[in-house]
């Protein structure tokens, strides 16, 4: 997308001063064309959308049929229980409804239905696609249709159980121009569709990879057998699990003491449960991401990101085909 | 069919309570699961915010979405339009309004149950009783001089032991966050243990201050022709009327001599944004790096208090321009930091008069206060403003410090005051190790 011939009015230049400082006015003049849309709206997602509502998108369609209850809303800070608790109006109704109000110049909406079932066309309208709390298998065949499509449309998914959290990004073939002291070079980045991610080999992923990643895959893969929605455990399920992580540290060739039981049973336990701080620091990374892929200014992340409260850090992992030709 | 994991509490609570109500191998040896802790946290735990603008606000709705009820927020500004692209509080209809109330008063429609106390005014004009009263202090800060202050308010409550250890009781722990762009940093300061503001002061890269020869002869960038029509022209031109930044005359006015003397030196780059940026010095700031400091200052915050996991040891430093990276550094202490160590040790002749201390502390080398006001242990030993309480305490001017302070052989005092830091003068808090020559620190015996 281009930058475009129409000038920042006088109104969003004042709105906008102290961002335009940090990326500049052509950034900015993209990120008001830029069409994002975000299925799933938990807590790391409704942060998500604040910032780049705040930052001035184009527009920003919600999707997420459920209604509001004491479960839904955890660490949403948008919708008010006491004030909606009776309410037959969608969670993403809802949280458009708030949203408009943090920046009116975007175009805030909502949808609805199931994104698994939408057809390649639908996708068009869109720059950015964000799924929160999808089945691996939908995950994978909403990447796939974004992935067929004429024009590049960028693929975020982003979950966060219990204090921990992971994004992963797909930006198919991207080109951007990166700064090198003074100068600024062209750099191509390749990114693997998540199916051809999580179908690597472990056993050819680099030593160091974080576990978070490996249980997530794990978690993904008992939710998958046993028929439950992300993030439908408990503890009861950890003898299950326990079994799946053998077999498949078996079949993949790594060390099953690298998958700590505490670990399984802390995620188990969380079940859809988010941790209200952890959810905003996903959504800030995330929401860096996407104004990035979208300005086309910055290093983007490849590919997964993980955080994890109990340390404070925030892991990268580049989890790529290995005879992939990069340029 | 599985059961799903039932909470403990209230739904909205759930997140929350999953890291308070069960064990861990990274807990601290405080730590006390149960599924009360978050209401006790609520209950009986203080918190402070310093800053209701763009870390404020997101601190704001962190704290209270995890669990602390009792905040009280400072500021002492009010919202501008250039503030709306990230203090998600505000909307355009509250321009002109204090930041604090509007902030405080927008998290408390949102989630039931938690009481924010706005105020509306300088940090500098609480009471020291003010900030005692918090069991935690957040800042979201945008200035070192701010930072220093309250670093000095809450290292002046460190007290330490007769082997020079920190008293567990008197430690108020701090979490500071700051940001500009794509950076930001987030660190504990628990002092007396990490290092404070002042032992890693410098951190900080210098200051960016024009030499006024570069201004006044040669410049180079379009900065020094800014700097030149701000700072050297203006008063030449309006002797007697001061410079308002905020006034849109006058900074045009600067913004023209500026590209006047620009163009007079063939500097390209002079535009009326940067010369606001220049002479306003402004930040440049987006919504998602202060979501991601503040949401790990909140976590620490939680941490700290509730000892429910290890905390950061003890900076972290994030930048998500050049790729994204998150970096934890472990720095140390300065033993004999001026704010956060024992005290300045200051050596007396126990014959020595209030008001003759209070003159010594302008010449001490590591003091170099003036008009210093002395307090001990929480009693007003002589203040220099205001009036009425100036006139309360004159008549301790003559006794001697070793007579107020109960004739021990050593205590600790505060002292606030002017100092000179950079050329400018600022107020100062500081905290006094008092020793008195000659006096036995065995077992005393007391004049009657």
């Amino acid at each position: 997308m281009d930058g475009g011939e129409e000038e920042l009015t006088a109104h969003e230049t004042a709105l906008y001063d102290r961002q335009i400082r940090v990326w500049g006015v052509d950034a900015q003049k993209r990120l008001s064309k830029a069409h994002v849309l975000v299925s799933g709206l938990n807590g790391a997602t409704v942060e998500f959308c604040k910032n780049i509502v705040l930052a001035g998108v184009g527009s920003v369609t919600l999707m997420d049929d459920r209604l509001v209850s004491e479960e839904v809303l955890g660490a949403n800070f948008l919708i008010s229980l006491d004030e909606y608790a009776n309410s037959n109006k969608s969670v993403a109704e809802l949280c458009a409804e708030s949203l408009r109000s943090f920046n009116p110049m975007v175009g805030v909406s909502f949808l609805s239905g199931e994104l698994s079932q939408m057809d390649g066309q639908f996708f068009d309208k869109f720059d950015v696609v964000v799924v929160c709390s999808f089945s691996q298998k939908d995950k994978i065949l909403i990447n796939e249709t974004c992935r067929k499509r004429q024009k590049r449309i960028a693929f975020y998914t982003i979950d966060c159980r219990d204090s921990c959290g992971e994004i992963f990004t797909d930006l198919q073939n991207y080109t951007y121009m990166q700064k090198k002291g003074d100068e600024r070079i062209e750099r191509q980045l390749n990114y693997p569709s998540l199916e051809e991610a999580v179908l690597i080999p472990w056993k050819d992923l680099p030593r160091k990879v974080t576990k978070l990643f490996f249980a997530m895959r794990v978690l993904e893969k008992f939710e998958l057998l046993e028929g439950r929605k992300p993030g439908e455990t408990s503890l009861a399920d950890l003898p299950s699990i326990s079994k799946l992580r053998k077999d498949l540290c078996e079949a993949q060739g790594l060390k099953e003491s690298h998958l700590a039981d505490s670990l399984l049973e802390r995620l188990l336990a969380a079940g859809k449960m988010e941790h209200p701080a952890v959810c905003a620091i996903l959504g800030g990374i995330l929401g860096q991401e996407v104004i990035k892929a979208i300005s086309g200014k910055g290093d983007p992340l490849k590919n997964f990101f993980y955080f994890d409260a109990a340390d404070g850090k925030g892991i990268i992992e580049d989890i790529t085909v290995p005879d992939a030709v990069t340029a | 069919m599985a059961e799903v994991a039932t909470a403990t509490e209230e739904g909205r609570w759930r997140d929350v309570d999953r890291l308070l109500s069960r064990n861990g191998n990274l807990v601290s040896a405080l730590f006390d699961p149960s599924p009360t802790l978050r209401e006790d946290i609520g209950e009986y735990v203080k918190v402070l915010v310093v800053g209701a603008g763009g870390l404020g606000c997101e601190l704001l709705k962190d704290l209270a979405l995890s669990g602390f009820k009792n905040i009280d927020v400072i500021d002492m500004d009010t919202i501008e339009v250039s503030n709306l692209n990230r203090q998600f509080l505000f909307r355009l209809q509250d321009v002109g309004k204090s930041k604090a109330e509007v902030a405080a008063k927008r998290v408390m429609e949102r989630v039931s149950g938690v009481n924010i106390v706005p105020h509306f005014g300088r940090i500098e004009d609480k009471e020291l009783d003010f900030y005692s009263n918090f069991q935690i202090i957040v800042l979201g800060l945008d200035s070192i001089e701010a930072r220093s202050y309250i670093n000095s308010v809450a290292c002046g409550f460190l007290e330490y032991d007769a082997d020079d250890n920190p008293l567990l009781e008197t430690v108020k722990p701090m979490v500071d966050g700051g940001t500009e762009g794509f950076k930001g940093h987030a660190r504990v300061i628990l002092p007396g243990t990490t290092p404070c503001f002042e032992c890693n002061i410098w951190l900080f890269p210098p200051q960016v201050k024009f030499p006024l020869c570069t201004l006044a002869e040669t410049p180079r960038t379009p900065a020094h022709c800014i700097e030149y029509a701000h700072l050297i022209k203006w008063d030449e031109m309006h002797s007697g009327k001061a410079f308002d930044a905020d006034n849109p005359d006058h900074m045009q006015w600067v913004y023209d001599e500026a590209l006047k003397r620009a163009e007079l030196f063939g500097i390209a780059g002079v535009t009326y944004s940067l010369t606001q940026g220049v002479v306003k010095n402004i930040i440049p700031a987006i919504a998602s790096t202060n979501a991601i400091v503040s949401a790990t200052c909140t976590l620490e915050a939680l941490k700290i208090i509730s000892g429910c996991s290890k905390t950061l040891s003890n900076y972290m430093t994030y930048n998500g321009q050049e790729g994204t990276h998150i970096k934890v550094t472990d720095f140390l202490r300065e033993k004999d930091c001026l704010v956060c160590g024992p005290g300045t040790l200051v050596e007396l002749e126990s014959s020595v008069t209030l008001a003759e201390f209070i003159e010594q502390l302008e010449k001490h080398p590591d003091v170099l206060m003036s008009k210093a006001s002395v307090t001990h242990r929480g009693n007003n030993l002589y203040m220099q403003a205001p009036p009425v309480l100036e006139e309360m305490t004159r008549s301790n001017l003559s006794l001697t410090l070793y007579d107020l302070l109960g004739k021990v052989a050593k205590d600790t005092v505060h002292v606030s005051g002017m100092v000179e830091k950079n050329g400018k003068r600022t107020s100062s808090l500081r905290k006094l190790r008092v020793s008195f020559k000659g006096v036995s620190t065995g077992p005393t015996d007391m004049d009657t």
